[in-house]
């Protein structure tokens, strides 16, 4: 990973003994950080001004720094795209991604069997699936206009981490916050992402509102292992 | 292929199914085809959480309130996890008043950029009662974009390509025009972290990430 190798080394080495956590959700807390489970970070956009599609990407997992699970989906491991409709903080509708033998299975979206902490598969509301991709990408399109894509990305995130975790302890020899320019810790890392396009019409109507009053999907994503 | 005793108990009540209630060879081959694939069967429980970015790492107090976030609800966070962002946020502004020379009570949160956007003052409380509840928020019908004071609109999704580093520092740190505490006149550079997109990091088709380094 470039010049910093070294540094990153040591870095990895103190991250994981003495729980300095980096962002975006990049290996955030103790219990998740390091794992096959662990969410580097969320992106939901339009893919072009005006769409009527959503794009949702979950990269888990980052080489971001050393001796971390990285390169591999886990097969106990269920990600999930929670959406809530109406406002209430509530999924009311999940898709679903979980590997099978080097291919990523969706699910979804529909409303879940349950909702809170427990999932189960929802066997019954197949998506679609999509061979999971090595370097080039490998996507699969239904005739619904639904696009899969799986594998190890570039890690899109940008930060100065390094020169967060001085600003957030400041003393009066070093007070003067970040540099400008900074260095971005993320360049050169990667991630194990999880993309999904799909139109709206099939997560439905949002009837919930964002802070300055404009109809919202509220959505969050976890990752969810098998016991 | 990896068969399990529950499987098969499926496949043979499956097949009684098909037997009893239909004749239709084709069917039942359908289904039959179809128990062949994976097996998902199981309980999956929570490990982690993300909603907005940085939020549990940068407001979270420690690694046990960081864990429990993690393994909690949208509808329960507001209460677990307000009060202890609030806290969390004077606490940074007073970190840097001492570093500064003054006392704690001399650097406080100021009202933030929101609040002129809104018609009221976005206090530390509203702002943390709002990241607590950590959800990304997506518009299906506006423009997309996480936030930028010169699009009309805000808080309506996260693009690849959206600065939330910066975004965060700006409404945390950033005070009423966004520029509080902007490293000029002897204070600290907190409204920017001097970095942004690497261009190969993003292209224009799906899955609109590039390709890995």
């Amino acid at each position: 990973m470039k010049k910093t190798t070294k540094f990153f080394t040591g870095f990895g080495l103190l991250a994981l003994a003495t729980g300095i956590f980096v962002a975006a959700d990049h290996i955030d807390a103790p219990a998740s950080m390091g794992t096959t489970a662990d969410i580097a970070d969320y992106f939901a956009f339009e893919p072009t001004m005006g769409s009527d599609n959503t794009v949702f990407i979950v990269d888990l997992q980052s080489n971001v720094v050393d001796g971390l699970a990285y390169g591999t989906f886990d097969e106990d491991v269920l990600t999930e795209i929670n959406i809530d409709l109406d406002g209430d903080l509530t999924e009311d509708m999940v898709i679903q991604a979980i590997p099978r033998n080097g291919r990523m299975y969706f699910f979804g979206p529909v409303t879940p069997n349950q909702t809170g902490l427990n999932s189960q598969v929802l066997v019954d509301s197949p998506l679609g699936d999509v061979e999971i991709s090595a370097t080039s990408a490998i996507t699969e399109t239904t005739s619904e206009g639904v696009s899969f894509f799986a594998g190890p990305r570039q890690d899109p995130f940008f930060f100065d981490f390094f020169r967060f975790n001085e600003v957030l302890a400041p003393s009066p020899m070093d007070n003067s916050g970040f540099n400008v320019p900074g260095e971005d810790t993320f360049d050169g890392a990667n991630t194990m992402s999880i993309a999904i396009e799909i139109p709206n019409s099939m997560i439905g109507e949002a009837t919930g509102t964002n802070v300055i009053g404009l109809p919202v999907y509220k959505t969050w994503i976890t990752t969810n292992r098998k016991q | 292929m990896k068969l399990n005793s529950i499987k098969h108990i499926f496949v043979g009540l499956l097949l009684s199914f098909v037997v009893v209630s239909c004749n239709n060879d084709d069917d039942m081959m359908m289904d039959d085809d179809m128990m062949a694939g994976p097996d998902f069967s199981g309980t999956f429980a929570q490990v982690d959480h993300m909603g907005r970015p940085g939020i549990n790492t940068v407001l979270g107090a420690d690694g046990d309130a960081k864990d429990a976030h993690n393994i909690s609800i949208p509808a329960n966070q507001g209460a677990a996890f307000q009060m202890a962002y609030q806290e969390r946020l004077e606490a940074l502004h007073d970190a840097y008043a001492i570093a500064l020379g003054l006392t704690a009570e001399d650097v406080d949160y100021e009202p933030n950029i929101l609040s002129g956007i809104l018609g009221f003052d976005v206090t530390a409380e509203i702002l943390t009662s709002v990241l607590a509840t950590d959800v990304l928020e997506v518009a299906p019908d506006a423009q997309t974009v996480y936030f930028d004071g010169s699009v009309p609109v805000g808080f309506t999704g996260r693009k690849l390509q959206d600065d939330v580093i910066d975004i965060s520092l700006i409404l945390l740190f950033g005070g009423r025009d966004g520029a509080r505490f902007n490293g000029e006149g002897g204070l600290p550079q907190l409204v920017t972290d001097g970095v942004g997109l690497t261009a190969d990091n993003i292209t224009t088709t799906f899955p609109y990430i590039g390709s890995p380094e």
